[in-house]
C-alpha cells in the first residue's frame, strides 16, 4: 500500500481574490518570502517565518496581475497585469514604490519571462499587442532589442521562457494552436518548431541544465521534449491526465520533479526523468491556477507553493528529504 | 515297439495305453503307456481322432489320483508334459477349459488350472494361432470345431472365472490374458511375415476371426494397448507389414468389424498410422466404411477430439478416400443445420459435430471447397440462425464461433460473418481445429513432419523473442540513468474524474434527474445514488415507488453508462423491499401488458425474484438499522416480548427436571418480510400466461421469456418455504407447469423441472401427496422419462432431483402413520 499524500506544511489565506500568480524569494539576505498577484491587482509579500504579508501593494489600477517575479540584485519586483502594463517595484527597506511601468499593449493572458545576461543587464520578453508576437526589451532603458514574429500561422502566444545559452538568449514560446518554437533571439529566427498539443499550449518550463523543457495544454496530456545540439525540439515523453487543462507547469532547480496546476483542482507531481506520476495532492476546492517552486540554497527548505481560484495559497513540501 | 505300431491299429493301440493309464497303478506300467501314446502323437490319424480322448482321460480325476501318488517320478512327469505340450494345441486347450467347467472343485481342478496356466506360459497359443495360419495345415478342421476353438480362446478369461471365481490365477483376468493374447497375436503376424518372405502362403482368417471375437466381447482396449504401439512402429519401417495388417482388417468377419474397427481408431494416434494400418479398407468394405464415416461421426459423440483428427485426416490422406470426406462434410453439414436436430440432441453431441464439420472443413482444398459451396452456404446460413435462436449460450456461442469459420474458409468477399463473443476454453479448442490444419497441406499430413516442423519453428520463435526482449533492454538501459525509480510515489487512488454535478440528495431529485435529465453526468450520478437514496429514505420512497418503478422500468441507457443495468436493477429491488406490495403489483401487471421488450420482461422476472430473494432473509437488526425511527419503535414491543418470554422460560425451567442435559439447541425460527406477501409475487404472474398479444407470445415464439418465467416462479416458491401460502402456491405453480412440460425448448423444460423440484421441496408434503392424488403415478412416469430420455443432461440431472424429492416426500407420509401406531 502506497503511503498516503501528503498535507499542506501550511495555508495562506487572505489574499483576497483569485491568485493568479505565486514567485519565491530566498535569497538568504532576510526572510524568504513568497510573492502573490491576485485577481484584483493586489501583490502580497508573505513572509515564509511567519506566514503572514509583510506587505501588500495595491497595483495595476485594480486589474488582475498575471504575472511576478524579483531581480535577483536590489530588492526588484515586475509585475504585469491585465491593464497592458509592467510594472517595477522597489521593495528595499520595507518601501513598495512604484518606480517605473511600461505600457506593452498586450490584453492577453501570456506571462512575460526575465532573463539576467550578466549584473545591470536584464533582459525583458513581453507579449505585444500584435497577438503572435513577442517583443525583447532591454530593462534598464526599456530600448526594444527585437520583435520575434512567426512565419506560420500559430495562432496567438500563449506563454514563453527565455535564458542563457552559449550562442546568444535563446526564447521558447508556445503558441495557440499547439505548437512549440524554439527562437534565437540574437538572430531573430526560429531554430525549430513542434507542434506538442492539438490544444493551445497553456504553460511550459525548461529546465536549461538538461536542455529539456515540458508543456501543458487544455486537453490531458503532458508532453516534455528535449532540444539537441542542433537546436531541434524532440517529443521525449507524455503522460495522460486523469483531468484535462494544465494551468502551469514548474520543474524544480534540482531536476527531480514537475509540478502541475490541474483545472481539476489538483496539484500532481511527476519525476521529470521519465514523468513518473508520483503524487496527487488534492486540497484545493477550485481551480489551482499557478505552482512555484521556492529556490532555498538548502534543499530541505526548497518549497512547492501553488496559487488557486479559491483565494488560498498552500504550501507543500514534497520530496525534500534527499 | 515300433514294428508294433505300425501293425497294430492306432485305435487299439491308443485304447489299450489308456486302460493302462487308468487302472494301473504301477509306475512302470504307466511309463510305459505314457512313452507308447507320446510316440503316437507323430502319427497324423491318433492326433486328429484319439489324442482329445487321451488328453481327456490324462487330466480326469482318477488319473489325477494317481498322478499324485506318483508325482515323485521324474520319467513320467517328463512323458506327461511332453504329451500335454506338444500335442495339438486346439484340442489341449479345449479338453483343458472343458474339464475346467465340469469338474467339481477338488485336487484335479487345481491340477488342470495349473496345467493351463503353463500351457499359456509356454506359448502354445502362438502354435495354435500358427498351426491355423499355415494354408494347409490344420485348417481343413470342420468350420464347427474352429468356432469352437475361437470362442474359447476369446472367452478363456469367463469360462475360467466361471467355475473359479474368486480362486482364478491372475494369468486368466482379462487384464493379463489379452495382452498375452496380443503379444501372441504379433509372435504370429510376424511368422506370417517370414513365411510370406519365403514365399509360403497364408492365411489370416482365423487370427482376424480370433480378433473379432475378443473386440466385440468388449476386450479391444486391452488387445489394442499391447497391439498398437509395435504395429504402428513396424508398419512405419515395413510395408509387407502394413499388407499383412490391411489383409488381417479385410479378413475381419462382418459382425465384428464395428468394434474391431472402432478400437483400433480409438487408440491410434494420428492420421498416418490409420492409414498405414487400414489402407483403403474404408474404400473396399461396406460395414467399415458405414461405421467411420457415420457412426463415429454422427451417431457418436462421446470420443476425444484426437479421434476425430485421426479419422478424418485418415480419409483426406488418399485421393481414393477423399470423396469419402466429401460426404462426411455433406452429411456433418445436414446434421448441423437441421433445426431439430439442435432441438433434439445434447450439446456435447452438436459440439462434437461441429468439431467434425471445422475439422472437414480445414482438411478440404480450394476446389473441393468450390465444389461443396452451395452445400456449406446453405448449412452455415441455415445452422446459424437456429443456433442464435436458441436460449442455451453454449449453442449459440458454437453457431457464431462455426459460422465464422466457415464463412472465412468460403471466403466470401464482403460478406464473412463477424460475431462479438467472450471466448472461452471451448470455443478455443473448436478455432484450434481449424487453424492447426489449415496451415499445413493436409495432404503431406504426417505426425513425424509436424513435429518436425514446430521443432524448426520453436527456435525461430524463441530468437525473435530475445530479440525483442535484448531491443527493449537496450533502449531500457540507455534510459536507466533516466528513471524515476529513486522516487516512489504517494497513493493516487484518489485522483478520479472530476464531476461537473454533485449526486443527488432527494428521492425526488433523483427521480426528476431520471426522468427529464439530458445531461449525461446527471443521470449516471442519479443512477448511482438511487439504491442507497430509496433505501435510506423509506417514507419518501413510498410516495414515488410506482412512478419510480415506471421510470426505471422505461429507462434506456442513453449515455452508455457503466454498470447501467446492474445499477437500474438495484434501484429496481430497493424500490421493491421498500415498497413491496405496490411495486409487485404493478411490476406483475406489467409483466403481462403490451408494449414491453422482452428484454424488460425478463428484468422484471430478475427483479421480482432478487427481491424475494432478499425479503426471504431473516428479519434481523442490521435491516431494521436502516430505519432508525422504525427500529426504535419496534424495540420497546420487542422488549416486551422479551421479557415476557424470559419468565415463562424461567417458570419451565424451574418446575421441569432434566435427566440429562445434552446440548438441546433449537433452531430458532425468525419470521421474514417474504412469507407474508409471497403470494402477491406469484399468482398475478401465474394469471395471464395464456393470453397471447400481438407483441407477446409466452406460449409460442417467446420461450425465452417462458423459460426465465418458469425459473423466477420456482425461485419464488422456494423461497416460500414453509409460509402458510404455500400449499396453494405450490397447487397453482404445478396446475401451470402441467402445460407446459412437453416443451421443445430445452430452457423451457430446464425451467419447467427446476419448478417442480422447487415444489416438492418447499410444499408440505401432506399436501403435496393429496393435491397430486391421481396424478401422482403420471408424474413419476413423466420424471422417470424425463430423467432417461431427455436430451439435456440438466434437465436429465433435474428430474432425478425431482424424483428423488418426491419419494422423500412419499416416504415420510407413508411412513408418519406407522410411528404413531
Amino acid at each position: 500500500m502506497a503511503r498516503p499524500p501528503p498535507n499542506p506544511l501550511y495555508i495562506l489565506r487572505g489574499s483576497g481574490d483569485v491568485v493568479n500568480t505565486l514567485h519565491f524569494c530566498c535569497d538568504g539576505q532576510g526572510p524568504s518570502l513568497l510573492y502573490s498577484g491576485s485577481g484584483k491587482g493586489a501583490i502580497h509579500v508573505w513572509n515564509l517565518t511567519t506566514r503572514r504579508p509583510e506587505c501588500v501593494l495595491e497595483s495595476h489600477s485594480g486589474n488582475s496581475v498575471i504575472w511576478l517575479q524579483a531581480l535577483k540584485e536590489s530588492s526588484t519586483l515586475i509585475s504585469q497585469g491585465r491593464d497592458m502594463r509592467m510594472c517595477v517595484w522597489d521593495l528595499s527597506e520595507g518601501r513598495g514604490a512604484l518606480t517605473d511601468s511600461l505600457l506593452t499593449g498586450s490584453v492577453g493572458f501570456c506571462q512575460c519571462s526575465l532573463l539576467e545576461t550578466r549584473p545591470g543587464s536584464t533582459l525583458l520578453a513581453h507579449p505585444t499587442e500584435h497577438m503572435e508576437e513577442v517583443s525583447v526589451v532591454e530593462m534598464k532603458s526599456w530600448t526594444q532589442v527585437c520583435t520575434l514574429k512567426p512565419d506560420l500561422k500559430v495562432g496567438m502566444l500563449m506563454c514563453m521562457k527565455m535564458w542563457q545559452a552559449q550562442s546568444g538568449p535563446v526564447l521558447c514560446a508556445g503558441y495557440e494552436d499547439g505548437s512549440v518554437i524554439l527562437w534565437d533571439v540574437s538572430h531573430r529566427r526560429p531554430f525549430s518548431c513542434l507542434k506538442a498539443h492539438t490544444e493551445p499550449v497553456m504553460c511550459l518550463d525548461v529546465d536549461v541544465c538538461r536542455q529539456k523543457g515540458v508543456s501543458g495544454s487544455s486537453d490531458n496530456i503532458l508532453h516534455s521534449w528535449t532540444i539537441d545540439d542542433q537546436r531541434n525540439l524532440q517529443m521525449h515523453s507524455s503522460v495522460q491526465l486523469t483531468n484535462p487543462g494544465v494551468s502551469s507547469a514548474r520543474v524544480r532547480t534540482d531536476g527531480k520533479i514537475l509540478a502541475t496546476a490541474g483545472w481539476d483542482n489538483n496539484i500532481r507531481v511527476f519525476g521529470w526523468k521519465k514523468l513518473k506520476p508520483l503524487a496527487v495532492l488534492q486540497h484545493h476546492t477550485d481551480m489551482v491556477n499557478t505552482v512555484a517552486f521556492s529556490d532555498h540554497q538548502d534543499p530541505p527548505q526548497r518549497l512547492l507553493a501553488a496559487g488557486s481560484k479559491d483565494q488560498r495559497i498552500t504550501v507543500w513540501s514534497i520530496y525534500s528529504e534527499s | 515297439m515300433e514294428s508294433v505300431g505300425s501293425k497294430v491299429p492306432v485305435r487299439l493301440q491308443a485304447g489299450s495305453s489308456l486302460r493302462t493309464l487308468s487302472t494301473s497303478r504301477d509306475p512302470r506300467e504307466i511309463a510305459k503307456s505314457l512313452s507308447t501314446l507320446t510316440r503316437l502323437l507323430e502319427n497324423a490319424e491318433f492326433t486328429r481322432l484319439h489324442y482329445t480322448h487321451a488328453l481327456q482321460v490324462l487330466v480326469s480325476a482318477r488319473t489325477c489320483q494317481w498322478f499324485s501318488s506318483s508325482s515323485d517320478d521324474d520319467e513320467v512327469r517328463r512323458l506327461w508334459q511332453e504329451f500335454v505340450f506338444t500335442g495339438p494345441p486346439d484340442q489341449t486347450l479345449l479338453v483343458l477349459l472343458d474339464t475346467i467347467s465340469s469338474t467339481e472343485e477338488c485336487a484335479g481342478l487345481d491340477r488342470c488350472v495349473s496345467v493351463l496356466e503353463k500351457f499359456l506360459s509356454v506359448g502354445r497359443l502362438e502354435a495354435l494361432l500358427w498351426s491355423r495360419c499355415v494354408v494347409g495345415g490344420a485348417c481343413s478342421d470342420s468350420s464347427q470345431l474352429t468356432e469352437t476353438v475361437i470362442g474359447h480362446l476369446a472367452a478363456l478369461p469367463s469360462i475360467t472365472s466361471n467355475r473359479l471365481h474368486t480362486k482364478t490365477p491372475d494369468a486368466f483376468l482379462p487384464q493379463q490374458y489379452y495382452p498375452l493374447l496380443a503379444t501372441n497375436i504379433l509372435c504370429t503376424l510376424e511368422k506370417t511375415c517370414q513365411a510370406l518372405r519365403g514365399g509360403q502362403d497364408c492365411s489370416l482368417g482365423f487370427v482376424a476371426q480370433v480378433l473379432g471375437k475378443v473386440c466385440i466381447q468388449g476386450y479391444s482396449s486391452f488387445i489394442y494397448e499391447a497391439l498398437v504401439p509395435r504395429l504402428s512402429s513396424l508398419t512405419h519401417t515395413d510395408p509387407l507389414w502394413q499388407r499383412v495388417m490391411q489383409k488381417l482388417l479385410e479378413k475381419i468377419p462382418e459382425r465384428c468389424m464395428e468394434s474391431v474397427i472402432t478400437g483400433l481408431i480409438l487408440n491410434l494416434r494420428g492420421a498416418a498410422v490409420v492409414s498405414r494400418l487400414m489402407g483403403n479398407l474404408v474404400v473396399t468394405n461396406k460395414k467399415a466404411q458405414f461405421v467411420l464415416t457415420h457412426k463415429l461421426v454422427l451417431q457418436q459423440y462421446q470420443h476425444p477430439t484426437q479421434v476425430l483428427k485421426s479419422l478424418l485426416g485418415y480419409l483426406a490422406l488418399n485421393a481414393e478416400r477423399r470423396p469419402l470426406l466429401k460426404q462426411v462434410l455433406r452429411s456433418a453439414c445436414q446434421v448441423w443445420c437441421n433445426s431439430s436436430a439442435i432441438k433434439h440432441t445434447c450439446v456435447e453431441q452438436q459440439l462434437y459435430i461441429s468439431k467434425a464439420l471445422m475439422l472437414c472443413v480445414a482438411l478440404l482444398n480450394h476446389s473441393e471447397i468450390e465444389e461443396l459451396r452451395e452445400e456449406m452456404l446453405q448449412c452455415m446460413l441455415g445452422g446459424v440462425q437456429c443456433r442464435l435462436d436458441s436460449n442455451i449460450e453454449r449453442i449459440r456461442r458454437m453457431g457464431m464461433v462455426v459460422g465464422e469459420c466457415l464463412s472465412q474458409r468460403l471466403d466470401v468477399p464482403g460478406s464473412q460473418l463477424k460475431f462479438k463473443y467472450e471466448p472461452d476454453e471451448e470455443i478455443k479448442e473448436l478455432k484450434s481445429l481449424m487453424e492447426s490444419l489449415s496451415t499445413k497441406d493436409s495432404e503431406e499430413f504426417e505426425p513425424e513432419h509436424q513435429s518436425d516442423e514446430s521443432r524448426r519453428l520453436q527456435p525461430e520463435f524463441e530468437t525473435s523473442l530475445t530479440q525483442s526482449v535484448t531491443s527493449q533492454s537496450g533502449t531500457d538501459s540507455d534510459s536507466e540513468l533516466d528513471s524515476d525509480d529513486d522516487l516512489t510515489p504517494y497513493d493516487m487512488s484518489a485522483d478520479q474524474e472530476k464531476k461537473k454535478s454533485a449526486p443527488p440528495r432527494y428521492v425526488r431529485d433523483c427521480l426528476e434527474a431520471l426522468i427529464s435529465s439530458n445531461d449525461a453526468e446527471r443521470v449516471e450520478l442519479s443512477l448511482h445514488a438511487a439504491e442507497s437514496l430509496l433505501r435510506k429514505n423509506g417514507k419518501a420512497t413510498q410516495e414515488v415507488s410506482v412512478q419510480f418503478s415506471k421510470v426505471l422500468l422505461h429507462l434506456d441507457d442513453r449515455y452508455n453508462t457503466e454498470d447501467f443495468q446492474v445499477l437500474r436493477q438495484n434501484a429496481m429491488v430497493a424500490l421493491t423491499v421498500t415498497d413491496t406490495k405496490l411495486v409487485v403489483e404493478y411490476l406483475t401487471t406489467e409483466f403481462y401488458s403490451l408494449n414491453y421488450s422482452l428484454r424488460q420482461r425478463l428484468d422484471i422476472l430478475e427483479v421480482l425474484a432478487l427481491s424475494a430473494q432478499e425479503l426471504s432473509e431473516p428479519i434481523t437488526n442490521k435491516h431494521t438499522g436502516a430505519q432508525p425511527i422504525a427500529a426504535v419503535a419496534a424495540r420497546d414491543q420487542t422488549d416486551d416480548i422479551t421479557h415476557w418470554r424470559q419468565i415463562v422460560e424461567k417458570r419451565i425451567q424451574s418446575k421441569t427436571r432434566r435427566i440429562t442435559k445434552g446440548a438441546t439447541q433449537m433452531v430458532k425460527a425468525v419470521p421474514n418480510r417474504y412469507a407474508p406477501v409471497a403470494g402477491s409475487f406469484i399468482f398475478p404472474l401465474l394469471r395471464n400466461y395464456d393470453r397471447s398479444q400481438v407483441t407477446f407470445d409466452l406460449l409460442g415464439t417467446d420461450h425465452l421469456v417462458l423459460g426465465r418465467l418458469l425459473h423466477t416462479l420456482g425461485l419464488l416458491m422456494h423461497l416460500a418455504i414453509n409460509a402458510p401460502v404455500a400449499s396453494q402456491m405450490g397447487r397453482a405453480l404445478l396446475d401451470f407447469v402441467w402445460s407446459v412440460r412437453f416443451h421443445t425448448d430445452q430452457m423451457v423444460r430446464r425451467g419447467v423441472m427446476f419448478a417442480v423440484c422447487a415444489v416438492f421441496l418447499s410444499m408440505p408434503s401432506d399436501t403435496l401427496l393429496t393435491d397430486l392424488g391421481d396424478d401422482l403415478m403420471e408424474t413419476r412416469n413423466w420424471l422417470a422419462d424425463v430423467a432417461e430420455n431427455d436430451c439435456d443432461t440438466d434437465c436429465r440431472s433435474l428430474a432425478v432431483q425431482g424424483l428423488i424429492l418426491l419419494d422423500k416426500n412419499l416416504k415420510t407420509q407413508l411412513q408418519l402413520p406407522d410411528v404413531e401406531s
